[in-house]
């Protein structure tokens, strides 16, 4: 069996008085696509910031790609390997589709400018976008700035992607043209990690639902099998208030 | 810190428009109707700047005695008010970025050092503070130079531009630290995240990423600033600079004319004052995105 890509560990986190996680452990292999899912508030947020040390865990151990980042000594070496999808997309503002792709390839990965181009280009097309290069996020469309904003954690070439919620802040009528770029995406055997509540797209790509709540992982298993018979209490509740809306 | 990108990206946001943007609003063709030309086209008030400039120039020219004269004497003065602004406000942006990054930084002695600077520079009146600067500076290091035998310290005189300067800079880089800091703060938390997600550090996410941003949000209250001190350099005048005010008083002092030399010196700074606020307020429309 191959070692795990991401390595979690009985990992604690507070907030002050807020007991955030709880001893979460995970292994995640490569390849594997995860689906995280439970009530808000339950921490699934935490846990994803936790694996590239956006968030400070204050006890456990997390190794990402062999290297446990509370010793990391450069802990940018571990997020670029790491890239991240935000509910809110959080493109650059002041920079275009296109410079929002080259900025960390340029300033993080050391590109040439023509290389730079070349693969923002290639991942904006990729992503179904390319005609809108040369647009500033103030003038895309919710859908279109997540896939960008997809885009822009590719072209750092990542060894895993990390997406928190990446179309509840969309409209309904956008959300599939986002979920088509991440389902691909899987396809490709990229490692990946994904807060969401898509039952569609944990059916189709995950090869594991895990289900938290409070600051623990309270039930986990292939999604088909946790979706339509699970086994605590708390994930049936949970799962009879989501597959209603 | 705010290497070569940060002013290529200050070049781009005061330079490039979007070009979506530009495209989707054709001029209007209204450039021969008085009154009626489009407003980022020509900034209304400057009608304002230029009364009061023909103001300044019919006095000068119906009665050049006493005015042009006045005018003639204060010249010097005038290019001293100009570069004393000018020079200290360059420091005084450096100072107030510097100040601003100190005021948010996680470091606790860093975060100490700008809030202290920032909370007694604030509570102290420019003035005394100048005063402070010329008179009181320079007793401290002659003492020092007396104490370490140290002669070029010990016969120290005074620079009275210089230490207007130090003065300026001091006094308004705290104002300025504390306009920077919100307008760092203003700007999305979720940028310096997705930044340092990318695996750019903290200092690249600030060069690029945010500073950017919040160069649009302190532009209007940075003008603001310039124009207060520029006319607050008149102050100055106390400590022994002979700017635009001290070259007015001079002028008074032998010719006992108050009414016509202090009617052209408001003039003037207002002159000033009014094409800055233009210029300022050109810059704020040019760079959107
Ligand atoms: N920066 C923070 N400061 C204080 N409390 C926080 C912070 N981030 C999250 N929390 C708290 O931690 C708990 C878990 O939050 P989060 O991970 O965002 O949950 P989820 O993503 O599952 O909705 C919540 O109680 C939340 O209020
Ligand atoms: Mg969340």
């Amino acid at each position: 069996m191959p070692e795990p890509i991401i390595h979690i560990e009985n990992v604690h986190k507070h907030f002050g008085r807020i007991h955030a996680l709880r001893g979460i452990s995970l292994d995640v292999k490569i390849g594997e696509v995860v689906v995280i899912l439970g009530p808000s508030g339950s921490g699934k947020s935490t846990l994803l910031r936790c694996i590239n040390h956006l968030e400070v865990y204050d006890h456990g151990t997390i190794t990402v790609d062999g290297t446990l980042l509370k010793t990391a000594k450069d802990i940018n070496v571990v997020r670029r390997e790491v890239g991240m999808v935000f509910q809110s997309f959080n493109l650059f503002a002041h920079l275009t589709a296109l410079e929002n792709l080259t900025l960390a390839q340029r300033k993080v990965r050391k590109r040439s400018k023509a290389e730079a181009h070349k693969v923002a280009m290639e991942l904006l097309e990729k992503v179904g976008i390319v005609e809108k290069a040369h647009a500033y996020p103030a003038q895309l469309s919710g859908g279109q700035q997540q896939r960008v904003a997809i885009a822009r954690a590719l072209a750092m070439n990542p060894k895993i992607m990390l997406f928190d919620e990446p179309t509840s802040a969309l409209d309904p009528e956008m959300i599939k043209e986002v979920l088509d770029v991440m389902l691909a995406l899987a396809k490709e055997g990229m490692t990946m990690v994904v807060v969401s509540h898509e039952m569609g797209f944990a059916r189709a790509a995950a090869s594991r639902a895990i289900f938290m709540d409070e600051g623990q992982i309270v039930e986990e298993g292939k999604p088909e099998k946790l979706f339509s018979s699970p086994t605590q209490e708390r994930t049936k509740l949970f799962l009879s208030k989501v597959l209603q809306i | 810190m705010p290497s070569d990108g940060f002013f290529r990206n200050l070049g781009r946001v005061f330079s490039k428009k979007p070009p979506d943007l530009a495209e989707q609003s054709p001029a209007p063709k209204l450039d021969f109707i008085l009154g009626a030309e489009p407003r980022e086209k020509l900034d209304p008030w400057w009608w304002l700047v230029a009364v009061v400039v023909l103001l300044a120039v019919l006095l000068m020219a119906i009665k050049p005695d006493p005015y042009w004269n006045i005018f003639l004497f204060v010249r010097d003065g005038l290019a001293i008010t100009v570069e004393l602004t000018a020079i200290s406000f360059v420091f005084i942006i450096i100072v107030g970025l510097f100040g601003g990054l100190g005021r948010i930084a996680k470091n606790p002695v860093i975060h100490f050092i700008a809030t202290i600077y920032v909370e007694v520079i604030r509570g102290v009146p420019l003035l005394v503070q100048l005063i402070w600067w010329y008179f009181a500076a320079p007793v401290i290091i002659q003492d020092i130079g007396n104490i370490i035998h140290f002669d070029a310290l010990a016969n120290y005189r005074a620079n009275p531009l210089f230490l207007a300067v130090v003065g300026l800079v001091i006094c308004y880089g705290a104002y300025m630290a504390e306009i920077f800091r919100a307008g760092i703060q203003s700007i999305s938390k979720g940028q310096m995240e997705a930044s340092r997600s990318l695996g750019m550090s903290y200092m690249q996410s600030m060069t690029y990423v945010v500073l950017p941003q919040a160069i649009r949000v302190v532009l209007p209250p940075v003008g603001n600033e310039f124009i207060m001190l520029l006319k607050d350099t008149s102050l100055v005048s106390v400590v022994a600079v002979a700017d635009l005010t001290r070259r007015g008083r001079e002028f008074m002092a032998a010719h006992f004319n108050p009414l016509e030399v202090w009617t052209l010196i408001a003039l003037i700074y207002l002159i000033l004052t009014l094409v800055s606020a233009r210029f300022i307020a050109w810059l704020e429309k040019k760079r959107k995105y």
